[in-house]
């Protein structure tokens, strides 16, 4: 059961009302911020950028009073592939003999695990968790609505090319609210067949050969249903005359506050020191 | 007296613990079961009906607090063996659609037999019984995909799946749902032939009180996760501070027996079906 309840603990794509600061900026802003955070962490990969950067991210998400163990109890499912993934890089990163720092040789087979291979693994767990603390930080303190109504406006340069902008924010914002719909979906389709009795009898022996023809016989059903489902909303929103965003207002106007550009300013500024700490002489 | 199947007592229990979307859904709830009868579980919407149904086939588990005993072992036991109860006790869903995964109708119904570890003709025989006691033509239905039924028929391809797997104890939410008048009365007929014949015990979880006025033997109301009147169906129903107080509507048969009484009409007893109704008037009528 513990599998089942787990799956519920997806964090990603649920907004979760705090009333913080962070929760009422505007969310053109707070797009712009994550777009540059998201940047600084793909480029951050020295010590001092990455603890820089993780600091900042930790004291946004306590800004925003979200519940940093919640956040973090969510990643628990993806332990073992973020270990198996460390080592095979501590392993297999390679990197010049004159900073090994252990020199594995079985037979034919050397293995060298240098400073940057374990620069790399550090720096690549440190930038997992601000992955993971930036997705959050978005979509949990920003409504379904706010973040089309973002997106929509942050794409809006695209509509001079005549590319699509609101149809691609409708689009973005509709995959995100399916994550937690798919989790529940998940759920209740393991639950179903464990009432009937799931895992009972056989040997053990082919227990691992079963779990995973289990899991391919979810996706199957799952698929059809978010299919349904979408069919269902497109239905739903043809019904009260959607007809893309030619000509669409908003109820609600999200108004540029001196917060915002205070905000977006400090962003920036943190943005340039990661990156100029990259370039320091020293790591 | 008969033998208790289902004891539920001061049961709590609350969604996604520990996360800032935890809610509570039941705050002490009680149940008693009998052997061989049909209890109904009424509430409104949000009452704890479905959660406390998961506890009865060991779906959920008692975390915070609370006894369930369901066919005599202790749900609670983390020494349980939960496939061996689910065997015994059979969940059919609120939503069927939650419930179908098979691509074929016949694969999805076999399902739960032959978890049971059945031979091939045991498998078949079963399925051919179960999709005949919902009525569903086995030779139509069978190799139809679930995800082209209508919403009916996957409640009754559902219902079949369950069945499949002979249940000492069924649990039913919001089972006729999604069924037309014809096909409701049906699942009443059949309920009460499984009660009758199979010996089976049935727990539903409704919201359409002339339906547990028509199927029940006794009736429990949750209100807000908590058992707030138990007993009897005739006694629920007929007690003064009954229905109304947590927001459900009394069945059309009390309405009737009501109003007729206060216009006089000395209507005899504490007629429950429409069948007692017409028999009380006849007989209050003067000859």
């Amino acid at each position: 059961m513990a599998s089942i309840a787990s799956l519920r603990h997806v964090s990603i794509g649920q907004y979760i009302a705090m009333g913080s600061v962070v929760h009422r900026l505007d969310p053109r802003g707070k797009l712009i911020c994550f777009g540059l955070l998201i940047i600084a962490t793909v480029a951050a990969t020295t010590y001092t950028s990455n603890v820089l950067l993780l600091a900042a991210v930790l004291g946004l998400v306590l800004l925003a009073r979200l519940p940093v163990g919640y956040l973090l109890s969510t990643v628990k499912p993806a332990v073992p592939v973020i270990l198996i993934l460390a080592l095979m890089q501590l392993l297999f990163y390679g990197g010049s003999a004159d900073a090994a720092l252990l020199t594995l040789s079985w037979g034919p087979i050397h293995i060298v695990v240098g400073r940057d291979a374990v620069r790399m693994v550090v720096t690549s767990l440190l930038r997992f968790l601000d992955l993971l603390f930036l997705t959050s930080l978005l979509t949990n303190t920003t409504t379904h609505g706010e973040l089309t109504r973002g997106l929509e406006s942050v794409l809006s340069p695209l509509n001079a090319l005549h590319l699509p902008g609101h149809e691609l924010a409708m689009i973005g914002a509709i995959a995100l609210r399916f994550v937690p719909i798919l989790g529940e979906q998940m759920e209740s389709i393991l639950m179903a067949r464990e009432s009937r009795g799931v895992g009972t009898g056989g040997s053990s022996r082919w227990r691992v050969v079963r779990n995973a023809q289990q899991v391919a016989a979810l996706i199957v059903p799952l698929f059809v249903d978010a299919y349904r489902r979408s069919e269902e909303m497109m239905l739903a929103m043809q019904a009260r005359c959607y007809r893309g965003g030619r000509g669409r207002t908003h109820l609600l106007e999200s108004a540029w506050r001196l917060s915002d550009a205070l905000a977006l300013g400090l962003t920036v500024l943190l943005v340039a020191s990661v990156l100029a700490l990259q370039h320091l002489p020293f790591h | 007296m008969s033998e208790t199947v289902v004891r539920v007592a001061g049961l709590r229990h609350a969604y996604m613990v520990g996360t800032p979307m935890e809610t509570a859904a039941l705050r002490g709830a009680e149940l008693t079961v009998s052997r061989g009868e049909i209890a109904a579980l009424v509430g409104p919407d949000g009452a704890g009906k479905s959660t406390l149904l998961r506890f009865l086939n060991a779906l959920l588990r008692p975390a915070r607090m609370g006894q369930v005993t369901v066919l005599g072992s202790d749900a609670a036991a983390p020494s349980l063996d939960v496939a061996a109860l689910r065997r015994r006790v059979g969940l059919v869903f609120q939503y069927p659609h939650h419930q179908l995964f098979e691509r074929y109708v016949g694969d999805d119904v076999a399902y739960g037999a032959r978890q049971l570890g059945l031979s091939a003709p045991e498998v078949r025989e079963r399925v051919a019984w179960a999709m005949a006691a919902v009525g569903l033509d086995l030779d139509a239905f069978k190799d139809r995909a679930t995800f082209s039924l209508s919403g009916g028929e996957m409640r009754r391809a559902a219902l079949a799946g369950v069945l499949a797997m002979k249940p000492e104890l069924l649990l039913l939410d919001e089972a006729t749902t999604g069924l037309d008048p014809g096909g409701r009365s049906e699942l009443h007929t059949l309920l009460r032939r499984l009660r009758d014949l199979e010996g089976m015990t049935v727990v539903l979880a409704s919201n359409d009180m002339d339906e547990v006025a028509e199927l029940a033997d006794s009736v429990t109301v949750l209100q807000g996760g908590r058992t707030v009147a138990a007993g009897p169906v005739r006694d629920v129903f007929y007690s003064a501070d009954g229905l109304q107080a947590v927001g459900l509507t009394q069945p059309s048969t009390v309405g009737i027996v009501g109003a007729l009484r206060e216009r006089g009409f000395a209507l005899p007893g504490e007629p429950l079906t429409l069948a007692e109704v017409e028999e009380g008037i006849w007989r209050a009528l003067p000859a």
